[in-house]
């Protein structure tokens, strides 16, 4: 007998709100800030006003003798706890010492020196007020051209020559490409220092309870499994006694891809003074001591024929890297490295990476984490070339792009490119702003004397960290299925989201794959003490890498629960679909609840199988995932102010199969809003004394919705063959593909005045001086 | 931060340069100025407190007078700090004869770092043009001889 | 970010209000610049007196040709005031460009002119307007006109132990036209300039013209030499672009890192001639 199997309509590949959204917009989820806990005290931390300095003593005297401080800390009292680890590593790199607490120096402003412990916050800051320090102030330097200058001062006198690695990547044959070039075109191009600044700034609540010699460790992370193993090691204590918990997280970008100073200092304060300890990040010591993003100056040379094809690609780049070393910082550039050649089917390349200390606050992974800094700049290269060859910025790029038939495509950087169709989504792009009749347009603007621009970038990225062997702590992911008596599914994922979503995508998933109610699923994450050991959430990996990881899994309860339905149809001829096991012969069902309850009731079990329904999956997938797309930006300056109005934006992404495609467009808009944050206004600025001139929102000119452009999202869909899902990853991708589009927009409008190149921000003033200098 | 500027004087450049070489008109110009005292050749001890909208801080500091040349220029230091920051400002400021009074040109660097520095840019350019206008008011007002 | 501590007063009575302050507590508004410095410890009253919550400062109304608004009406109520909006459209206006909605749902009219903060939006309206700011002690009241009230960087008339208690502004025949033309800082969003002008045009010529310029410099001011060049002149865009090239004429303007003293001074005179535009093509 045939059986109807009605099926349930699929939920991957829908608009589906987020699970999360309501205890978020309802002001109900639980930020580390939210965590009380009996007897709990609070931190203070002095930090140094200095970008330089000699600490001559620290007098801590008068705070210590405030009534409600319960203990004042300094640099001589944390011997025994270890450094904040660096985990990079590349030939010959330098890697300072970075105490959790200064010891004889500051390096930069905001470095930590002193943690004052109070009943309340109120007393802690009072008492931080009373300890003095005596600096001797020395000379900072905070621009890295300029820390590379011959007779600079010296960051750590150790290295006077403020090195603190050189890194070089060579592909092809770079001479034989200069010796054939017809052209060749050069640029400085600087990918300026920029703020993080998520919502939610950071935030510790520790606890040590001393019977148990155990800690537990709120704080607001991206990585909490690799926070555990790092702290465990700072502070001496066994890693399985230690308990990171990363509670709700309001965004991260990168800056929370760390483990910084505070958070083995709350453990180590916790574990002296016997209490519970919290410390919450100010907005100003977020702009001061939580990472910074991009810090580039990057010397281009592009090298090509006539009619276009480009043939090679060398990069001097100076990072900036700032007084240390967080967690990956000078792994961060290596990464633009391998992104230089973009798109595009050259296959010379010669890279030089000069990592530079400054007396700034270090810089590490920001939204894109070097690949920002790499498509900027082939995209303006590959526009300048154009420019030089009189070309069109369109047909440049459809020349020189890797085609369809070349993947999987050896890059030059020793990449492997997954799959792609480049042509596909500029031309798609192209025809939904109508391309050629806004080149009319914007002639017939010329005519009138209106600075009317086009700009494209056609990015691409590398994401989906990654295998093992090129991600520092193992590149794969961790999921765990629970299937609970009652058939109601509990999913563990080792990766963290904060605002990515996967609370949705994956209970989408799950719903489909085992045919229950995305209602009946709650996905979990962030807590060592529930969620077996992951990796967590950065480089857009989520979906391609945790995703995967719960796919299989999920094939491992879906394989069980169908012995269990052959054992209670009596039958061997049993499908599983839908929610039910069915037995084709007689027609018969059991549903995947029954079975649930029947696996732990366990009164009969099928051969060879355990009581239970749960499945843990570690999975690794054996190469990248290598999103791309090609965004176009129409803007119109106006000559008399250098104010820049956008006028339209089109997104054209292919990050392979979606899961979720409003979750997708919040992530292509969210970056996109970081990328022209770029490209338009966010800038940290170091004067020469090492004081962050934009060190609030005052001066730092965070982007607004209401500066916001409407992003007109679509895609192509070329499937990943690295993972089972065919899917790429979003996260990074709109701050990638933006910034160059906007850039290369206003350099376009400008062009008739005889502009080549502006460095981001494009402030008003800027592009107006440039004018008027122009005219 | 740069900052540059004039402030026009009614005396001639000589009794423009001989009092912003006196300790107690300087004290007494200084905005805010509290305590000024003599510690070494052209340097002197600062103690002020600056008002200024609902901020308000003590200042310890220095000032030094260097570079003399009577009456065409001389270079002006002053430093302070309190517990709400510390700042510095060092300019050169040129004599020149206009309008049968002086023209006092300033040309300097202003640095500013810890709390203070939060209140923004814009305005702490604003204070200090306000501060340097009126340390040249109270100038004005000595008698021209 | 913490405060250091301190007392807070909500007085029943602006009498009870004007007594503490008199005795050296200080003005509480809207709080939107009070407290930030306070957060950062850079300011550290003792005694803070509410006055948000005074009645007795908060109404719009119109007695005799005049309007009257007490200090601490709040942005979001000037800009939405029906009253205002039809009979003093460049207030209403002007406050609806200042900060962010929550900004304008907390900051008050008199907390933002008492403070005087160079580069606000107010004052350069309530020049355009020739509005009088009434200041109130536990002695009395005056009342100063918005051009000598406005006197250096956050440095107002105001005497110690006086509020802001109240604006005036004239009603004025609807032949008037106004504007308020604002150039905001990417980052503060306050004026890197702010220019609002008040105007008149009758049988072709300029009849009646004032220009309040906010963010220039370290006041606000009229910028009277702008209005010379306009009175009686047929408003044409030459006219009008002469003139409002005169607006920065030897003003010492400021500066930071979103706009140089030069540029400044160039934008105060193109939003000078906007707003002229804009406030002649609404007048008759
Ligand atoms: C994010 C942000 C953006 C902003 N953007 C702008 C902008 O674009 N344009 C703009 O103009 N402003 C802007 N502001 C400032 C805002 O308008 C404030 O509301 C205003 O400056 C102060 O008003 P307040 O009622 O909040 O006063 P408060 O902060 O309460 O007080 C300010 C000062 O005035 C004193 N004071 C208060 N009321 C009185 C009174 N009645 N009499 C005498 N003294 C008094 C207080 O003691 C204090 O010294 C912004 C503020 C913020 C936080």
């Amino acid at each position: 007998m045939a059986t109807t199997v009605t099926n349930i309509e699929k939920l991957v590949g829908k608009r589906i709100r987020r699970k999360e959204d309501p205890r978020l917009i309802t002001g109900t989820a639980t930020y580390v800030e939210d965590i009380k806990l009996p007897g709990m005290h609070h931190a203070v931390i002095v930090r140094s006003p200095h970008g330089a300095a000699n600490i001559k003593g620290v007098d801590i005297s008068k705070a210590a003798a405030l009534p409600g401080v319960a203990a004042v800390f300094t640099g001589a009292d944390i011997t025994g706890v270890g450094s904040v680890v660096c985990g990079a590593d590349l030939p010959g790199l330098r890697k300072p010492v970075h105490h959790i607490l200064a010891q004889s120096r500051v390096y930069y402003v905001g470095h930590p020196v002193a943690v004052v412990v109070a009943t309340d916050r109120y007393i802690a800051a009072d008492g931080a007020d009373l300890v003095e320090v005596d600096y001797e102030v020395t000379q900072a330097v905070t621009d890295p051209e300029k820390a590379l200058a011959e007779g600079a001062p010296a960051v750590h006198p150790e290295w006077p020559d403020n090195k603190a690695f050189v890194f070089l990547q060579k592909g092809g044959d770079m001479e034989k490409a200069f010796a054939d070039a017809e052209v060749v075109v050069k640029q400085r191009i600087t990918s300026q220092r920029l703020v993080p600044n998520a919502m939610e700034t950071r935030g510790v609540v520790a606890d040590w309870l001393q019977a148990e010699h155990s800690l537990t460790l709120f704080t607001s992370t991206q990585i909490p499994h690799l926070a555990r193993t790092i702290l465990a090691g700072q502070l001496g204590i066994d890693e399985n006694r230690v308990r990171v918990v990363a509670p709700e997280v309001g965004g991260g970008f990168g800056s929370k891809l760390n483990v910084y100073a505070e958070e083995a200092l709350m453990g180590f304060i916790s574990r002296k003074i016997g209490k519970p300890v919290k410390w919450i990040e100010s907005r100003r010591e977020n702009f001061l001591v939580t990472i910074h993003g991009r810090g580039h100056v990057d010397y281009f040379e592009i090298a090509a024929k006539r009619d276009g094809t480009i043939l090679g690609l060398k990069l001097k780049l100076i990072q900036d890297l700032g007084a240390y070393h967080q967690l990956l910082t000078p792994a961060i550039p290596t990464l633009s490295v391998l992104m230089m050649p973009g798109l595009y089917n050259f296959r010379n390349i010669d890279a030089e990476v000069i990592g530079t200390f400054t007396n700034c606050v270090p810089t590490d992974a920001y939204r894109g984490a070097g690949r920002p800094e790499a498509t900027h700049g082939i995209e303006r290269m590959v526009d300048l070339l154009a420019a030089e060859l009189n070309m069109d910025p369109a047909v440049i790029r459809f020349k020189n792009f890797v085609q369809p038939d070349q993947f999987p495509f050896p890059t030059a950087t020793g990449l492997n490119y997954d799959s792609g169709d480049y042509g596909a989504t500029l031309q798609k792009a192209l025809d939904t702003i109508g391309y050629d009749d806004l080149r009319k347009q914007q002639a017939a603007a010329r005519l009138e004397g209106r600075l009317m621009g086009i700009g494209i970038s056609t990015y691409g990225e590398l994401c989906a960290f990654g295998p093992s062997p090129a991600t520092p702590a193992g590149g794969w992911e961790s999921a765990t299925v629970r299937v609970e008596p009652s058939g109601k599914v509990t999913i563990h994922t080792g990766t963290s989201p904060h605002g990515q979503g996967q609370e949705t995508s994956f209970a989408q998933l799950a719903a489909d794959e085992l045919g229950v109610s995305m209602d009946d699923i709650v996905v979990l994450h962030g807590d060592t003490s529930v969620i077996p050991y992951g990796i967590g959430t950065f480089g857009s990996r989520n979906t391609a890498v945790g995703g995967p990881a719960l796919f299989y899994a999920l094939q491992d309860i879906k394989e069980k629960v169908k012995k269990f339905g052959k054992m209670l149809l009596k039958s061997e001829n049993v499908v599983f679909e839908n929610g039910k096991c069915t037995c084709q012969v007689s027609g018969k069902e059991v549903t995947f609840q029954t079975i649930a309850g029947a696996a732990y009731r366990a009164m009969q079990l099928p051969p060879d199988t355990d009581p239970g329904l749960v499945a843990t999956k570690f999975w690794e997938p054996s190469n990248f995932a290598f999103p791309f797309g090609a965004h176009i930006i129409v803007s119109e300056v106006d000559r008399e102010t250098g104010q820049i109005e956008i006028k339209r934006y089109v997104a054209v992404d292919d990050i392979g199969n979606q899961l979720n495609p409003l979750l997708v467009e919040g992530q292509v808009h969210g970056g996109a809003a970081q990328g022209l944050g770029q490209a338009l206004w966010e800038h940290g600025i170091y004067d020469d004394n090492g004081q962050l001139m934009t060190g609030e929102f005052m001066d730092y000119a965070m982007p607004r919705a209401s500066m916001m452009p409407w992003v007109e999202c679509s895609h192509t869909t070329t499937p990943s063959p690295v993972n089972p899902l065919g899917v790429k990853g979003v996260g990074e991708a709109g701050t990638i593909g933006s910034t160059p589009a906007m850039v290369n927009s206003v350099m376009d409008a400008l062009m008739p005045l005889g502009i080549r190149h502006l460095d981001m921000p494009l402030t008003p003033e800027k592009v107006w001086k440039a004018i008027n200098g122009a005219a | 931060m740069k900052i540059a500027g004039s402030a026009q004087l009614p005396f001639s450049p000589e009794r423009t340069y001989d009092l912003m070489q006196d300790p107690v008109l300087l004290a007494k110009a200084i905005p805010g100025c509290e305590a000024l005292q003599k510690t070494g050749d052209d340097e002197y001890s600062l103690k002020m407190k600056m008002v200024l909208a609902s901020l308000s801080g003590a200042f310890d500091g220095k000032v030094r007078l260097t570079e003399p040349d009577r009456p065409n220029s001389f270079r002006m230091v002053v430093e302070g700090s309190g517990k709400i920051g510390f700042m510095k400002g060092d300019g050169l400021l040129r004599l020149t004869p206009k309008d049968g009074g002086t023209e006092v040109a300033y040309e300097g660097d202003a640095q500013i770092g810890g709390t203070m520095a939060a209140v923004g840019n814009r305005m702490i350019d604003m204070t200090a043009r306000m501060l340097i206008k009126r340390f040249f008011e109270k100038l004005s007002a000595e008698p021209a001889a | 970010m913490i405060a250091n501590a301190f007392e807070y007063t909500a007085p029943q009575s602006l009498d009870e209000a004007l007594g503490l302050i008199a005795g050296g507590a200080k003005p509480l508004s809207g709080g939107m610049s009070l407290i930030p410095m306070m957060k950062l410890r850079l300011a550290a009253p003792e005694h803070l007196v509410d006055l948000a919550r005074l009645k007795e400062l908060n109404y719009i109304r119109e007695e005799n040709g005049e309007l009257h608004i007490g200090a601490a009406v709040t942005h979001y109520e000037v800009e939405s005031s029906p009253l205002l909006l039809g009979k003093c459209p460049l207030l209403a206006e002007t406050a609806a460009h200042i900060g962010d909605i929550q900004v304008r749902n907390m900051g008050t009219l008199g907390g933002s002119v008492a403070h005087a903060d160079p580069a606000s939006d107010y004052p350069a309206a309530l020049q355009a307007l020739e509005a009088g700011i009434v200041l109130r002690s536990a002695g009395g009241a005056r009342t100063v006109s918005a051009k000598d009230f406005f006197i250096d960087t956050f440095t107002t008339a105001l005497e110690p132990g006086e509020i802001v208690s109240e604006i005036v502004v004239p009603v004025e025949p609807g032949l008037t036209g106004t504007s308020y033309q604002k150039c905001k800082h990417q980052a503060s969003g306050f004026a890197v300039v702010g220019i609002a002008v008040r105007a008149r045009r009758e049988n072709g010529v300029v009849s009646l013209i004032r220009v309040g310029v906010t963010g220039l410099s370290g006041s606000s001011y009229r910028a009277e030499n702008v209005e010379a060049a306009l009175q009686g002149v047929e408003p044409t865009g030459e006219a009008i672009r002469a003139a409002a090239g005169l607006v920065a004429h030897s003003v010492d303007a400021s500066a930071d890192m979103q706009a140089s003293s030069e540029y400044r001074k160039h934008l105060a005179s193109v939003y000078t001639a906007k707003a002229i535009h804009a406030a002649l093509s609404r007048s008759a």
